[in-house]
């Protein structure tokens, strides 16, 4: 364990905050380390954003129909896009993450990812596609 | 992470997983329910409730129901130590002093309970909104 720790300290970047943007010339696992690091503090922040907007409710009708008329202009329903890739990229790449940390498909990495990615990209078009759709 | 297994003790050392281990194994069953939760969550919004919640009412409605209120409390016992383990494992990867890192852990368990406890409590509220 010790052992572990040591060589874990070894190969630590000595700046880690700039290492997780430094992908130039990087596999797409590192690609994947930083985008979900970028995407998990994105959703963190929503959820936090989410509860105060809920809270909204407290304030009786007239704050909710203010929020949802916000909420149906062209920036918020491209945000919400946005929220869509960050929670497809992060839930599929977790998904890969658990397989290859549980040993299920540690040889199949790559492919794991770039399988999981397509369909990534599938369920952001339908739910893009759904979000204009209903505003539209 | 290291920091805080090299403060245990080698008995607990032999006897308890390796905490940097225990947080992984927590953020992918976590993970793994959130999908489940999350696309619950979505179904419930946008599949059966026809045309998604809109209205004021839509969404009281919505939130009174004893199943729905349930869910969304898992949901929230669920995503909040996933989120606040995954921002402390960020920050602890900057390479904190032994001291700052018993600082940070002590900061996300505060955060973890505050924004469990307040997501509970609206939940709860809006029962009687």
């Amino acid at each position: 364990m010790e052992q572990a720790q040591e060589s874990l300290s070894d190969v630590r970047p000595k700046r880690p905050l700039r290492a997780w943007f430094d992908v130039r010339g990087h596999n797409a696992g590192s690609w994947a380390f930083a985008l979900n690091r970028l995407t998990g503090i994105g959703l963190a922040a929503y959820l936090i954003i989410h509860l105060v907007v809920l809270s909204t409710l407290l304030q009786g009708e007239a704050a909710w129909d203010n929020f949802i008329t916000t909420a149906k202009t062209l920036p918020f329903l491209i945000l919400d896009v946005i929220l869509i890739v960050g929670l497809v990229f992060h839930g599929l790449n977790g998904v890969r993450v658990a397989l290859v940390g549980t040993g299920v498909a540690a040889d199949k990495q790559r492919t794991l990812f770039w399988v999981l990615m397509v369909i990534g990209v599938l369920i952001t078009v339908f739910a893009a596609v759904m979000v204009f759709a209903a505003e539209g | 992470m290291a920091t805080i297994t090299s403060e245990k003790s080698s008995k607990q050392k032999t006897t308890q997983p390796d905490s940097a281990t225990t947080v992984w194994i927590i953020q992918a069953v976590t993970g793994l329910l959130l999908i489940l939760l999350l696309g619950l969550h979505m179904i419930a919004h946008h599949f059966i409730v026809e045309g998604g919640l809109r209205t004021y009412q839509d969404v009281l409605d919505y939130v009174s129901n004893p199943v729905i209120l349930v869910l969304e409390i898992l949901f929230l016992i669920v995503v909040t130590p996933h989120a606040m383990l995954g921002l402390q494992g960020i920050v602890l990867d900057l390479g904190p002093s032994k001291s700052a890192t018993r600082t940070i852990v002590w900061v996300f368990r505060i955060l973890t309970v505050l924004i469990l406890g307040y997501g509970i409590w609206l939940a709860v509220a809006l029962q009687n909104a």
